[in-house]
C-alpha cells in the first residue's frame, strides 16, 4: 500500500491522477473502519489534511466557499451564521471526537444514504466542486448522488470543496435515531426556504438508496405560500399546510426495514420532522423581518 | 514506512510501520504506549481518545502517516512532575473507575471539555461525552468527576 | 502494632489499583512489555453456517514474509477432550454456526495476520442450516437441568383449575433477543511457554479455574499452568470460564516458540464468546378480584448451539418471588445453529424478570391494584418452592423506600393520560432478586518482614472493585488499618477460588481472607511479635454448612419513561433502585455496582438487541455502530440505594452479591412506565421507537 501526502493542491491532483485507485483519507471515520475490519485495503492511501485549500473556508463572490476538509467542529464554530442549516447537521455528527475530524468531503465521498450533510447540502442547493488534473467542474447536490454509497466524482477527481450561498431564509435540519447521541439516523430531513427566489428546498436521508430532494413537496409548498400571498404577509403556516407538506415529503421515500427501524417508521417520522422543520422555520421567518 | 512525531513532548522516529495502520496501533504496540484502548475500532467508544495537535481524535481512524510530524498526548502524559491533573483526582476519588477500560479515553475527553468549558452544565458533559461508551459504571460517577475537576479547576 | 476499631468494612477507601488506571500504567492482559518478541494470531471465522471444512489453501499464505504458522483443523496440535465443547477449537472439521474459527495464522506483525487470514482461502461442504427459534419450533426439547443445576420444570398445585377458577388472568407472551455482554475489552490472551511450562496472561474471570482448564486440555499438571489476570477490563459472564482465543494463544506459542497475543476484533465478541439467549416466555397469571395470585405460570423457550448444551434458567426468579396457590415453570431449548449462548449479567433472572414483572404490570392493570401495592400483597413468608425461610427478605422494604423516595403516592393510574408538551410522561415500576451464592476458597495471610501483612487469592477485578474490599475485609480481620495491608489477586498460584461471577466474589472471597486474618491475627496474637508466620485456610467446609435458608437478595426499580407523541423517541429521565443486598462493604464502588447494572438494564430495555439474518445464521449488527449500548447522554438522573439488612446466615460477613442484581427488572420496570406513558404494552423487547407508532393517543 502507498501512502501519499500531498501539501499542495496541485500534488494531491497529480497524486491522484497518478494513483486512480488511491482513497482519499481525512477523518479516517470510513476509510480506517474499512480497513480495521479487513473490509478493504486499498492500494494507497491518500491523505489530504495537509492541503490548506482543503482544509480551509472563505468568501468567494458572496458565497461560501467550505474546503472539502473542513471539520464539522469548525463548521458548527464558525459557519454557524452563514451555514446554519449544515450547522445544525454538523452537532449532530457521531460525538465531539468524530466532528473533530470528520468533514463534509467525506460524507460526500462516501455518499452514504445516512449521512449526516447530504440533507442539509440538498437543501441549501449546494454545489459539490470537483477536481482534477484535467480542470474544475462544479455538480449541483442533487445531481451529485447516484446510487447507494455512488457518487458523481471520477475516480481522478478529488471532492475539494462544497460551495454555497449564505441563506436568504431559515432552515431546518432534523433526525431520528434509537439513541439520544452518537447516532446513525434512522431518518433525517433539511429544509431550507428561500425568501429571495420564493423557493422551498429539501434533502432527506436515510429514507431511499440515496439522500434526495422531496420535489413534489417542494414545488407545493412554495405554490401554497405564493398563492395565500404568506411571503409577504408572514402570516400564521396552517397546521394543515404543515401537515399536508408532511405527507408529501413522506411521499418521496423510498426506505427499507433494518436493524435501526422499519420503513413504515421511517415514512412516518419523515412527515413528522418535516411539519415541525416548517413550523419552525416559518416561525423564524415571521420573527425574522427584515432578513 | 517511517514515521516522526512528537508524544507526550517527546519526539518518536518508528519504522515499519504499516500504511494502513492505526496511530492507535502505533501507540499501543510499537511505542509502548498501551494507555489507549482498542476496543471498537471504529470510533463508536472513544476508548482510544488522544489530542491531535490539540484536537481530540480516536486514535483508531487516524493513520499513522497521518500523525507525521504533528503532537500527540496520550492519558500516560495527563499527570506531570506536581502529580495527578485534578481531572484523574477526581475520577479516582469519585470512584469513575472501575474495570479502567474507557477510563484513558474518558480522561482525555474530559480533560479538553474542562480546558474549552470551564464549568460546563450536566448536559453539556452527557452531549461531550457521548462518544466515550462505559458498560460498568451507568456513566453516573463520572458526571460526579467531571463536576467536582470542574469545580476544583475553577476555585484554583 | 495498634488495634484497630474503626472497621474498614462500611468505608469507601478509594480503589487501590485507580492510580494506575488513571494514568495509564496498568498493564491488562496482553499489555506485557518484557516479553520480548511476540507474535500475532488472528483467526479465520467460518463463512457457512453450517457443514464442514472440506480443505484449507493454507500453502497459499505459509510462504508470505512474515507468516509464522497456518493452522487448520489439519495440522493444530491436538488437545484432550475439554469440558467445554466450545475450547475443542480446530479439532475437527465440523462447523457449526457462522463465525465459528476454523482456522488460523500467526504471524510476525498483527497486519500480516490478518491479511493472510483475509487471503485464506477455505473450501468448504455445506449443508442446510437452521438458526431462528420460533415459537413451535420442532427441534425445542426439554432439557435435563437449566444452568447451573436447577430443575427444568416444576409444579406446585393444580395451576389450571387455579386459572379456571380465577377472577383475572393474565396470559401474554414475552419477548427478548439475543443480547451481547461486550464489556470494553475485548478478550485478550498471551501466551508464553518456558519449556513445559506455559504462562498465560489473559482477560478472564478466574484465573484458578482457566488454570484447571488448561491443563487438562494440554496435558499437563496444573501446577505447569500459570495464569494472571491483573487486570480485566470487564466481563458480565463473557469471560467467565476459558474462551477460545486463550486456547489458540496457548497451541500457538507453541508451534512458533515464542509468545503469541490474541486479541478478539470487537466483531468476533458478537459470535465466539457467548452472549444471552433470545427467549420467547408465555406468563399466565391467575388471582381473585384483590389482586391475590392463585395460580402462575412461567414457560420459556430459548435457544443453544450443537456444540454445547446452554439451557439459561429463565424462569427460576418465578419459583422464589410470590405467593400463589398453585406455580407451574417450565424451559424448553432447541439446539440451532447458532453461535453457543453463555452467561450473561444475570442469566435468567434477568430476561425471565422482564416476563415476570410485565406481567405483574399487567395484572395490576386488569385488577385495578397499585403495582406496588400488589406486590406487596402477594409477598410470600417462605420460599414459596423450598418452603424455607429466607436467610433475609426486604422486598417489601424495599418497594416502600422506593415509592417514598420516587413520590409514587400522587401516582395515578391511568395509561396515557399525562403530557408535557409532546411528551407522553409515565412512571413503572418492577421488582428485582438475585441468588446469593457463595463458593468455596482458599486464600493465604502472611506477615511481612518490614512490617504490613499481604493477602493472596486467586480473586480478579473485572471492575467491580475486589482488590479494594477484600483489602477492607483483610484488614477488618486482622484488626489493622487499610494501609497496613496488601492484598495480592489475578494469579492461579494463589490456589482455589471462586470465580468472579454469579455475584459471589465478595461472598466467597471474603469469607477466606476473613477467615486467613483471622488465623493470622490468632497466631501473631499467640506467638506475639513480628515474625514470618503464613497461614493457608480453605472454606470449602464451612460454605458445605451452609444450608437451611434461601438465600437471595432483593430490590425494587422505579422508571420515568417520557415518549414523543409523535416520533415515539423513548426517553427516560428518572431510574431509581432500592435493593436489600445485606452489608455493604464499599458504598462507593458498590453504589457504581448497583447503577452500572440498572444502566445495562436500560440499555437493554432501549437499545440492545442481536439481529440475526436468519439466511446467514449469524448476527449483522455486531460492532457498536450497529449494536447500540447505553452512553452518557441516555442516562439522567439514576439512583441507587439500599436498605438496612443484617443477615446472619448467608455468610460470614453478611454480604450479598452486587453486581447483577441492578440488571434485573429495570428492563420491566422502564415497559411498565412506557405503558404508563402512553397505553401501549411493548412485550418484545427492545422498546424501539416504531414499535410504539399506531399506539399512541392523538
Amino acid at each position: 500500500m502507498d501512502f501519499l501526502q500531498p501539501s499542495t493542491m496541485a500534488e494531491a491532483l497529480a497524486a491522484k491522477a497518478e494513483h486512480p485507485g488511491a482513497v482519499p483519507i481525512a477523518g479516517g471515520t470510513d476509510v480506517m473502519v474499512e480497513m480495521n475490519f479487513d473490509k478493504h485495503r486499498p492500494p494507497a492511501l491518500l491523505d489530504v489534511t495537509r492541503v490548506s485549500e482543503l482544509t480551509e473556508w472563505g468568501m468567494d463572490d458572496g458565497r461560501v466557499r467550505l474546503g472539502a476538509g473542513v471539520s464539522y467542529t469548525r463548521i458548527i464554530d464558525e459557519l454557524g451564521d452563514r451555514l446554519p442549516g449544515l450547522a445544525m447537521a454538523s452537532r449532530t455528527v457521531g460525538s465531539p471526537q468524530i466532528r473533530n475530524r470528520g468533514t463534509v468531503g467525506g460524507n460526500l465521498g462516501a455518499a452514504s444514504p445516512a449521512g449526516d450533510a447530504h440533507p442539509a447540502l440538498l437543501a441549501a442547493d449546494a454545489e459539490i466542486e470537483l477536481q482534477s488534473t484535467a480542470g474544475t467542474r462544479v455538480v449541483k447536490a442533487h445531481e451529485f448522488y447516484l446510487g447507494v454509497k455512488r457518487n458523481a466524482a471520477r475516480r481522478d477527481e478529488l471532492i475539494t470543496a462544497i460551495v454555497l450561498t449564505p441563506p436568504s431564509g431559515p432552515q431546518q435540519f432534523c433526525k431520528i435515531g434509537t439513541r439520544n447521541a452518537m447516532v446513525i439516523s434512522v431518518a433525517a430531513f433539511g429544509l431550507a426556504l428561500h425568501p429571495d427566489r420564493r423557493v422551498v428546498r429539501t434533502g432527506i436521508g436515510s429514507v431511499a438508496p440515496t439522500p434526495r430532494r422531496a420535489y413534489a413537496a417542494e414545488e407545493f409548498l412554495a405554490a401554497e405560500l405564493e398563492s395565500a400571498g404568506l411571503w409577504e404577509s408572514r402570516a400564521e403556516l396552517p397546521t394543515a399546510l404543515a401537515r399536508e407538506f408532511g405527507e408529501k415529503v413522506k411521499a418521496a421515500g423510498a426506505p427499507i426495514d433494518d436493524v435501526r427501524g422499519t420503513a413504515a417508521y421511517r415514512l412516518h417520522s419523515l412527515a413528522v420532522m418535516a411539519r415541525r422543520a416548517v413550523t419552525w422555520a416559518w416561525t423564524d421567518y415571521r420573527t425574522a423581518r427584515g432578513t | 514506512m517511517r514515521i516522526t512525531t512528537t508524544v507526550n513532548g517527546q519526539q518518536r522516529v518508528v519504522d515499519d510501520v504499516w500504511e494502513g495502520e492505526s496511530l492507535l496501533y502505533v501507540l499501543r504496540e510499537r511505542m509502548g504506549l498501551p494507555g489507549s484502548k482498542n476496543a471498537c475500532e471504529q470510533g463508536e467508544c472513544g476508548s482510544c481518545t488522544v489530542y491531535l495537535d490539540g484536537v481530540t481524535a480516536c486514535a483508531c481512524l487516524v493513520a499513522g502517516g497521518q500523525a507525521e510530524g504533528r503532537e500527540v498526548v496520550t492519558v500516560e502524559a495527563l499527570a506531570d512532575a506536581d502529580g495527578l491533573h485534578p481531572v484523574q483526582e477526581a475520577f479516582l476519588e469519585c470512584g469513575a473507575v472501575q474495570c479502567g477500560f474507557c477510563t484513558p479515553g474518558l480522561l482525555v475527553q474530559t480533560h479538553d471539555l474542562l480546558a474549552r468549558t470551564g464549568r460546563p452544565s450536566d448536559p453539556e458533559i452527557r452531549e461531550a461525552l457521548a462518544g466515550n461508551l462505559c458498560r460498568c459504571t451507568g456513566y453516573e460517577k463520572i458526571l460526579d468527576a467531571v463536576r467536582l475537576a470542574s469545580e476544583r479547576m475553577a476555585s484554583r | 502494632m495498634t488495634a484497630i476499631t474503626t472497621r474498614a468494612v462500611g468505608s469507601s477507601p478509594t480503589r487501590i489499583e485507580g492510580t494506575a488506571k488513571v494514568t495509564g500504567a496498568a498493564r491488562y492482559s496482553t499489555e506485557q512489555d518484557h516479553l520480548g518478541d511476540v507474535a500475532y494470531l488472528w483467526p479465520v471465522p467460518a463463512t457457512i453456517a453450517k457443514g464442514r471444512v472440506e480443505a484449507v489453501d493454507s500453502d497459499a499464505v505459509a510462504g508470505l514474509p512474515g507468516v509464522l504458522a497456518v493452522l487448520t483443523p489439519d495440522n493444530a496440535p491436538r488437545l484432550e477432550t475439554p469440558d467445554d465443547a466450545e475450547l475443542a477449537v480446530l479439532q475437527d472439521h465440523e462447523v457449526s454456526y457462522r463465525g465459528q474459527f476454523v482456522a488460523a495464522v500467526v504471524a510476525t506483525s498483527l497486519e500480516t495476520a490478518r491479511e493472510a487470514a483475509a487471503s485464506l482461502h477455505i473450501t468448504y461442504a455445506e449443508v442446510p442450516h437452521d438458526s431462528e427459534l420460533t415459537e413451535n419450533h420442532p427441534k425445542l426439547s426439554k432439557p435435563e437441568k437449566v444452568n447451573p443445576a436447577f430443575p427444568t420444570d416444576t409444579e406446585d398445585g393444580d395451576v389450571d383449575a387455579a386459572l379456571a377458577a380465577a377472577a383475572v388472568t393474565v396470559d401474554a407472551t414475552y419477548r427478548t433477543p439475543p443480547v451481547h455482554n461486550n464489556p470494553m475489552e475485548p478478550h485478550a490472551s498471551l501466551a508464553v511457554w518456558l519449556g513445559h511450562e506455559l504462562t498465560l496472561y489473559d482477560s478472564l474471570q478466574g484465573a484458578f479455574a482457566a488454570q484447571q482448564a488448561l491443563a487438562k486440555l494440554f496435558a499437563l499438571p496444573p501446577a505447569s499452568v500459570h495464569v494472571i489476570n491483573e487486570h480485566v477490563g470487564g466481563g458480565f459472564g463473557s469471560k467467565g470460564t476459558v474462551r477460545l482465543g486463550a486456547v489458540l494463544a496457548a497451541m500457538a506459542a507453541r508451534e512458533v516458540g515464542r509468545p503469541v497475543k490474541v486479541v478478539l476484533g470487537r466483531q468476533h465478541m458478537f459470535t465466539v464468546v457467548g452472549y444471552r439467549t433470545p427467549t420467547i416466555q408465555r406468563v399466565r397469571l391467575g388471582a381473585d378480584a384483590d389482586g391475590q395470585l392463585t395460580a402462575i405460570e412461567h414457560a420459556a423457550i430459548e435457544q443453544t448451539s450443537t456444540v454445547l448444551e446452554f439451557a439459561e434458567q429463565t424462569t427460576v426468579a418465578t419459583r422464589i418471588m410470590y405467593a400463589a396457590g398453585s406455580r407451574r415453570t417450565s424451559h424448553r431449548l432447541a439446539a440451532l445453529d447458532v453461535p453457543t449462548p453463555r452467561w450473561m449479567r444475570a442469566p435468567g433472572e434477568c430476561p425471565g424478570m422482564f416476563a415476570l414483572e410485565s406481567a405483574m404490570d399487567e395484572l395490576a392493570v386488569a385488577t385495578g391494584v397499585d403495582p406496588v401495592e400488589i406486590r406487596i400483597r402477594n409477598e410470600p413468608d417462605v420460599e414459596p418452592e423450598s418452603g424455607k425461610p429466607f436467610s433475609s427478605r426486604n422486598l417489601v422494604a424495599c418497594l416502600r423506600e422506593g415509592a417514598e423516595r420516587f413520590g409514587w403516592a400522587a401516582r395515578d393510574p391511568r395509561p396515557g393520560v399525562r403530557r408535557d408538551g409532546r411528551w407522553l410522561v409515565g412512571t413503572g415500576v418492577a421488582a428485582s432478586t438475585y441468588p446469593s451464592y457463595v463458593g468455596p476458597s482458599t486464600a493465604s495471610a502472611a506477615a511481612e518482614p518490614g512490617g504490613g501483612f499481604v493477602v493472596r487469592i486467586s480473586a480478579a477485578d473485572i471492575g467491580t472493585g475486589a482488590r479494594t474490599v477484600l483489602t477492607q475485609i483483610a484488614a477488618d480481620a486482622l484488626r489493622v488499618r487499610v494501609e497496613e495491608v496488601r492484598v495480592e489477586i489475578g494469579d492461579s498460584s494463589f490456589g482455589q477460588a471462586a470465580l468472579a461471577g454469579g455475584s459471589m466474589g465478595t461472598a466467597s472471597w471474603g469469607w477466606a481472607v476473613t477467615r486467613a486474618g483471622e488465623r493470622l491475627r490468632a497466631a501473631l496474637d499467640e506467638h506475639g511479635g513480628d515474625g514470618r508466620l503464613e497461614v493457608h485456610v480453605d472454606t470449602a467446609e464451612e460454605v458445605k454448612a451452609r444450608t437451611g435458608f434461601a438465600y437471595h437478595a432483593f430490590g425494587a426499580q422505579y422508571a420515568e419513561a417520557r415518549v414523543d407523541l409523535d416520533t415515539g423517541e423513548v426517553r427516560v429521565p428518572r431510574l431509581l433502585g432500592v435493593f436489600g443486598v445485606g452489608r455493604i462493604v464499599n458504598p462507593r464502588t458498590a453504589r457504581s455496582q448497583l447503577i452500572g447494572g440498572m444502566t445495562m438494564g436500560l440499555s437493554m430495555a432501549l437499545h440492545e438487541e442481536g439481529v440475526l439474518d436468519p439466511a446467514f445464521g449469524d448476527y449483522v449488527n455486531h460492532d457498536f455502530a450497529g449494536y447500540h449500548v447505553a452512553a452518557a447522554a441516555d442516562v439522567a438522573d439514576i439512583d441507587a440505594v439500599w436498605v438496612d439488612e443484617q443477615d446472619e446466615h448467608v455468610n460470614p460477613l453478611g454480604v450479598k452479591g452486587i453486581g447483577e442484581i441492578g440488571i434485573v427488572g429495570t428492563a420491566a420496570a422502564v415497559a411498565n412506565a412506557v405503558f404508563h406513558a402512553t397505553g401501549v404494552r411493548v412485550r418484545d423487547l427492545p422498546i424501539r421507537l416504531d414499535k410504539l407508532l399506531g399506539g399512541l393517543p392523538g
